[in-house]
């Protein structure tokens, strides 16, 4: 299967993060574009312009956290996939992340194949 | 982290000054663990016979354990068995400090003796979580300075998180009350509850290099925003960790602010903030801890 028309939004305050994120994600395909936001405002604005196929977003962030920006994603559209990748996976906050939309959670540290499973889960075998 | 807090209990004891454990632990990396150290900590040599086989060892081209077979202190089987053990990282420690003729033989097994005996330790492969909590609290004992319950649950994951993310090579230094830290290259995270937690990771740029490389298993040459975001991350990770467990085994629930970066200034500290040193072969990390009781709901 093609992926060069999926798109993917990486949504973290730590450059590092994106970085490892993004390095798994290019070696699962590197037909893949990935798009960086360092908030959740930033990825709010993002998926407005581009809609991508799979938002990966964290939780602790400046400016906006990650609950905010799933709800207000899931506003302008229903259908988002948004992955939750954070360290703070209290019973409350994952309740908190599907309330407002999101499909999936991993937890941090997270390991390459956690990472393998939800982009095939999400956008088939490479 | 028996291993962690041995040098702690040396201090302690008075038995090195931070200086000396400073030097032993930037050794440690080239330190190897000799098997007469290994065998006085099995309990199957003496201090003295392990001095007196080194001592053949400079005029007889054999190696150690040949000489202490020919000499009868160990059998064949038994210098087998030690070559294969797993070396307790605080054997290297002592290692290291005899090695820079900071203590003798002899001491290091007294002091080894005495330091299983204070932290009980049977079985160094079967540290609980008591165990280790037990450990903290003693630790702040020998500073004199009285630790709470969630601190010393809190101290244990971050001193676990180390060993798990930078690595076990560290030693802490004494803790100290303070209300003030000058400080260098310093990220900063706070967590809000039914208590309020405020944890800060202070260390030179150069050692920041060090410990980033660590964590992110990357080689970082000099000191950018990769560097700075793996301190970030660390903070991060282990303050979302301690909240989870907060969560899971208390219902408390905390809600943690991002990190943030302070630089070459001094901090003022409330009321009550701890300040550990903690030394790496890499150079020294302050860890600044400040946990406020129950808030009022």
């Amino acid at each position: 299967m093609s992926l060069s028309n999926v798109s993917i939004l990486v949504c973290d305050d730590s450059i590092l993060a994106r970085k490892q994120l993004k390095d798994v994600i290019s070696s699962f395909s590197q037909e893949i574009t990935i798009k960086e936001a360092a908030n959740g405002q930033e990825a709010v604005d993002l998926y407005k312009q581009i809609n991508p196929d799979l938002i990966f977003l964290d939780i602790v962030m400046p400016v906006k956290d990650g609950i905010s920006a799933v709800q207000e994603i899931i506003d302008y559209d229903s259908d988002a996939e948004i992955i939750i990748v954070s360290s703070t996976g209290t019973q409350t906050q994952l309740k908190n992340a599907i309330e407002a939309g999101a499909r999936d959670f991993i937890q941090k540290p997270f390991s390459d194949a956690q990472v393998n499973k939800v982009l095939k889960n999400h956008l088939g075998e490479e | 982290m028996y291993a962690q807090f041995f040098g702690a209990y040396l201090l302690s004891q008075g038995a090195i000054t931070p200086e000396q454990l400073t030097d032993a632990i930037k050794a440690l990396s080239d330190a190897r663990i000799k098997l007469g150290t290994l065998a006085i900590h099995h309990g199957l040599m003496t201090a003295s016979e392990v001095e007196e086989v080194c001592f053949l060892q400079t005029r007889e081209d054999k190696k150690f354990g040949e000489i202490a077979v020919d000499r009868g202190y160990l059998t064949v089987a038994q210098v087998e068995e030690l070559l294969e053990t797993q070396t307790p990282d605080f054997l290297l420690l002592g290692q290291s400090l005899v090695d820079l003729n900071i203590l003798d033989n002899a001491s290091l097994e007294d002091l080894l003796i005495d330091y299983q005996n204070t932290t009980e330790i049977c079985n160094m492969e079967d540290e609980t979580d008591q165990d280790s909590d037990e450990l903290i609290e003693r630790f702040f004992k020998y500073a004199n300075y009285p630790i709470t319950k969630p601190a010393a649950t809190y101290l244990r994951l971050l001193f676990n998180n180390l060993i798990r993310f930078i690595g076990p090579d560290y030693t802490p230094l004494s803790p100290v009350i303070s209300d003030e830290v000058a400080i260098d290259f310093c990220v900063t995270q706070e967590m809000s509850g039914s208590s309020n937690f405020v944890a800060s990771i202070d260390m030179s740029q150069d050692s920041a290099i060090d410990f980033a490389s660590r964590y992110a298993k990357m080689d970082f040459v000099d000191f950018d925003e990769y560097v700075q975001a793996s301190m970030e991350d660390f903070l991060n990770l282990h303050n979302g960790l301690f909240a989870v467990n907060m969560s899971n085994e208390y219902s408390v629930e905390l809600d943690l602010a991002p990190p943030y970066v302070e630089q070459g200034s001094v901090l003022r500290l409330p009321p009550v903030s701890y300040v550990i040193p903690v030394i790496f072969p890499f150079g020294t990390i302050n860890l600044i801890i400040t946990i406020m009781e129950e808030n009022e709901e």
